[in-house]
């Protein structure tokens, strides 16, 4: 599914994948995760080939689209899961939590049930779930797609903010052109089928940026035009050979 | 961004983002004391159509309130009521243990195997239908007339609607939570542990309530036929007897005894494992 796609994360870079729905995006994250087997190719993490069976050295936090917090836990033993998996030291682990429950504004709500907070919220759990294990590369799988726009404007601002507060590298899956060049230090276009690089932009504005910012417009207008090109021509070469003739 | 919270956090991160506040909370839910006053004003009503009804007819067909509760009262004083009600517990209790334990095997095995679920849920679902009284005959033939035959016939009884249960409880687990530990690299056991085990308690407690509402009925209708103890027993009795009064006396005492049980360790526990889950009907 994936062919010819060859990536190159920085260390403590915000890198978004673009892509179109279906071109493998989620199996991509899975890859790098070492859940999925590469068929041919490879991914390398801080030197270490990742593959299904080796656990890779590498430690990776997850947000995914829903928060995926465990309703029946509050929010604080939800952050706290991924830490006792890790047997991360009791005190460490009261620590880290504190830390990141107050990084992504819920220091006060670590004794609530996650049902009794809002989506954004909840979300917010999940970031903080997915910081607290120190990872090496954050992988986020379309994380704000779900929320309203309201709500997802403010947490994109505050998803940077956290990132340069951390310095994590994070990976950042989207089908939002205007989310991916807000956020992001570098973009890939990726088009489907076969999964290979279009695009690959640096988006050099300063943070923290502003979403009304006129060279965040610009580059976005120009990505999606050529995204969108890059649509036609794909529905163009999908067109059966014989019934031109 | 500046903020009160991040001083008193020692350890912890000044806030990078706006603090959340309480407007940004779902609405709890709210506990009244209408619920309970709506339930004695039921209770209450129940009693008084009783007072009323039992006007019209002769004490042998059907006593008033009073003479039934002045019957239970009397019979309270007697150290035998303890235990006759006693033994029939004993037997609901021993025989829901074998149902739990048989009927999650059962569930367990239908929900996870597509093979499991096809050799057995045919099997679950005649017994299931199968009348109880049948199953009390049938122990009450080959163990004999004692306990072991009224805790098989509660176990075989009960086994089915513990099954089904949890067959359904596995069935609704959410897989994405289980795709969440696998992402973040949990072992086999601490996602069977933590993330599977967890979400099939509910289903398991609607299975026990369910499962308890039978074992009693099964155990009564054992001790009726066959045995020489119990609140069956009692009941047999004084119908033989036609005693009108001590059969009510009888049917009130034991359940109370079944509501105590329900109030004092089911509900408790209940909210307790589900404290999580908002009301649903606010």
């Amino acid at each position: 599914m994936i062919d010819g796609l060859d990536v190159a994360v920085e260390h403590g870079s915000l890198l978004s994948i673009l892509g179109p729905s279906g071109c493998g995006k989620s199996t991509l994250l899975n890859m790098i995760n070492g859940l999925d087997d590469v068929t041919s190719g490879r991914i390398v993490l801080n030197g270490h080939t990742v593959s299904a069976r080796s656990r890779s050295a590498v430690r990776i936090g997850v947000v995914f689209q829903e928060p995926r917090l465990l309703p029946w836990r509050t929010v604080r033993d939800n952050v706290r899961l991924p830490l006792d998996e890790l047997d991360v030291p009791r005190a460490e682990a009261d620590r880290r939590v504190r830390h990141y429950l107050d990084l992504v504004g819920l220091g006060e709500f670590g004794d609530y049930f996650p049902l009794r907070l809002s989506g954004g919220m909840q979300q917010r759990v999940a970031l903080a779930r997915g910081l607290a294990i120190e990872p090496d590369l954050l992988l986020a799988d379309e994380p704000f797609s779900a929320l309203d726009e309201i709500t997802a404007r403010k947490l994109r601002q505050e998803f940077t903010d956290i990132w340069r507060a951390t310095g994590r590298t994070i990976l950042f899956v989207t089908h939002n052109i205007r989310e991916a060049v807000f956020l992001s230090t570098r973009m890939l276009v990726v088009t489907a089928r076969p999964c290979t690089t279009h695009l690959d932009i640096a988006i050099d504005v300063p943070y923290p940026r502003v979403p009304e910012d006129d060279r965040l417009f610009e580059i976005e207008k120009q990505v999606t035009r050529d995204f969108i090109r890059m649509e036609e021509g794909a529905s163009a070469d999908r067109r059966p050979e014989g019934a031109a003739v | 961004m500046p903020h009160e919270h991040g001083s008193h956090h020692r350890d912890g991160a000044a806030p990078v983002v706006p603090v959340a506040g309480e407007t940004d909370l779902v609405a709890p839910e709210r506990r009244s004391w209408r619920g309970v006053w709506l339930r004695a004003l039921s209770l209450l009503s129940l009693l008084l159509v009783w007072l009323v009804a039992s006007l019209f007819f002769s004490p042998t067909v059907l006593p008033g309130p009073v003479q039934v509760v002045a019957a239970m009262v009397g019979n309270l004083g007697e150290p035998e009521t303890y235990f006759h009600l006693w033994t029939t517990v004993y037997r609901v209790v021993a025989g829901m243990l074998i149902a739990v334990a048989a009927g999650l095997v059962i569930g367990l095995v239908m929900g996870l195997s597509k093979f499991g679920e096809e050799f057995l849920d045919s099997w679950v679902l005649v017994a299931f239908t199968v009348p109880s009284v049948v199953y009390g005959i049938l122990a009450i033939l080959w163990f004999g007339l004692n306990d072991v035959a009224a805790i098989v016939a509660i176990g075989v009884t009960a086994v089915p609607a513990v099954a089904i249960n949890m067959w359904q409880g596995v069935k609704a687990i959410d897989l994405s939570l289980v795709r969440m530990g696998r992402a973040f690299h949990f072992s086999r056991g601490s996602i069977l542990r933590k993330l599977v085990v967890p979400q099939v308690i509910p289903f398991l407690l609607a299975a026990l309530r369910y499962a308890l509402g039978l074992a009693w009925k099964i155990a009564t209708v054992v001790e009726l036929i066959g045995l020489s103890s119990g609140v069956g027993y009692q009941l047999g009795y004084w119908f033989g007897l036609f005693n009108m009064t001590q059969v009510l006396a009888w049917t009130i005492l034991f359940t109370i005894v079944l509501l105590l049980i329900e109030f004092v360790i089911l509900k408790p526990t209940e909210y307790w494992l589900t404290r999580w889950r908002p009301s649903v009907q606010n």
